[in-house]
């Protein structure tokens, strides 16, 4: 019989580049985070260190870098939203010749190509502040988790010092698939404000989901700074004819999406059902 | 004559030692190792002691198996006891190191992972061979589900364990990542 719960063992992803794009975009809302807690370890004697201020000064930093290119496209987003509304409301669609519908596509691509622009412009500093937290998360997990723990130990340290049957407060982050960035994002900004009461099981989980995060988003930022370039050259072509792609508008509709919710993607994992009251015994052969 | 007559004399007794020989080889008959035919967990184990202590200790994994099947017939938190003190037993009577005995039971009955054993630091000894050790923590798991779930119906504790096979995987994931870091560079 298998297991009743599935594993979160992660699917690879497919790296269609417009995803990449709005993966990307999906960052930008740790602008709306205000990483000023300073305490990311425990208050009474940590035992590992995830969390230095060295990691929580490169997370704020990124948090602000984010900030100011979300700040950049959601005015220009906002002004695609119109304009694309217009479009519709004008029934251009299937009448591409129209010079009224031309003169409205070329619009629309002109903020398309701003809104391209502004990524092409913020993604270095992005790329450096994401790339340096991403490091220091690594060489914090290298050295607490991976060099000075044995597997049995990084086992204990998961399932801290609670007894059987009574769950640590470890944070609901379970999985790392099935949640938007954004939504992880701020479940961690909420988990690390709060760490001072974290235990170390859970710092640990937290760290983990961090680092990876960022690690993808690093190879997504840059993906997307090549994705740009190419989208861009295709865009000022299509200014000549006044067209308005299926690929423009998925864009376009994937970054609102993720910038502006989309609570329906919140998806909840059911918990276990009641479990036993009765498991006083423990054996002597337990560990 | 008298040659021909001893000659005579000396196969006698040997055939009469080859009969007696044959008989004695037929009363010293090799154990069964059945497996116990009852449903009762504490009658099975005491068949399964006996047979244990009576020539059938190669069966012992067999015997195992077979007090899990029949627990599972009748599943109730006592019966983690049962299995502890039939480990202890093993124990006592030299059937299983007190290192096997805590394998067995932990393996089926506790929520850490067995697979997780190791003195080396995880960089350089679980990282080169993670796919192992989930496939080692994957099989312990359907383990963990099989006695704690299904003999001790103790869900909360197969929850438990299954909830720390996703945080390991997630975490090694992670570290294992930031080790190869280091080395790529």
């Amino acid at each position: 019989m298998k297991p009743v719960l599935e594993s979160t063992r992660r699917e690879p992803r497919k790296h269609l580049p417009f995803m990449a794009m709005l993966q990307l975009s999906s960052v930008i809302l740790l602008a709306c985070l205000d990483f000023s807690a300073p305490a990311y370890a425990k208050v009474d004697g940590p035992t590992i260190r995830l969390f230095p201020t060295t990691v929580v000064e490169d997370l704020r930093l990124t948090s602000s870098v984010a900030k100011e290119m979300e700040t950049g496209l959601q005015e220009v987003i906002g002004r695609l939203d119109q304009q694309q509304q217009l479009y519709q409301e004008s029934k251009c669609e299937g009448a591409e010749e129209d010079p009224g519908c031309q003169r409205m596509a070329k619009q629309l691509g002109a903020t398309y190509l701003e809104m391209l622009g502004i990524m092409e412009e913020r993604l270095p500093d992005m790329e450096h502040t994401v790339n340096n937290t991403r490091l220091s998360l690594e060489k914090r997990l290298r050295s607490e988790l991976g060099n000075k723990m044995t597997p049995w130990m990084l086992q204990e340290t998961l399932i801290g010092g609670s007894p059987q049957g009574q769950p640590a407060a470890a944070p609901k982050l379970r999985g790392r698939s099935g949640m938007r960035l954004s939504e992880r994002f701020k479940q961690y900004y909420q988990l690390v404000s709060s760490s001072g009461s974290q235990s170390d099981q859970s710092l640990a989980v937290l760290a983990a989901d961090v680092y990876l995060d960022m690690d993808e988003t690093s190879v997504l930022i840059a993906r997307t700074r090549e994705e740009i370039a190419r989208a861009t050259l295709m865009e000022q072509l299509n200014q000549s004819f006044g067209i308005v792609t299926p690929e423009m508008m998925e864009v376009v509709g994937g970054v609102k999406s993720i910038l502006f919710g989309d609570t329906g993607s919140n998806i909840q994992i059911a918990g276990p059902p009641p479990g036993q009251i009765e498991q006083a015994y423990r054996s002597p052969l337990e560990n | 004559m008298n040659t021909v007559k001893i000659d005579f004399r000396l196969a006698g007794i040997a055939g009469v030692a080859l009969i007696a020989a044959f008989i004695s080889a037929c009363t010293t008959t090799t154990p069964m190792c059945e497996s116990p035919k009852t449903s009762n967990l504490d009658a099975a184990v005491a068949d399964v002691q006996d047979s244990l202590l009576n020539g059938c200790e190669a069966h012992y994994d067999q015997y195992f198996d077979d007090l899990l099947t029949i627990a599972e017939g009748d599943p109730k938190p006592e019966n983690k006891r049962a299995f502890s003190e039939f480990l202890v037993w093993s124990n006592d009577q030299g059937l299983l190191s007190r290192r096997q005995a805590e394998r067995h039971y932990n393996r089926y009955f506790n929520v850490k992972f067995m697979a997780l054993e190791g003195d080396y630091n995880n960089c350089s000894h679980t990282c080169p061979r993670r796919d192992r050790v989930y496939r080692d923590m994957e099989r312990e798991l359907s383990d963990k589900e099989r006695g704690l779930l299904k003999v001790a119906m103790d869900t909360e504790s197969y929850y438990q364990a299954n909830e720390l096979f996703q945080e390991v995987e997630l975490v090694l994931e992670a570290t294992c990542t930031a080790c190869s870091a280091n080395q790529a560079r």
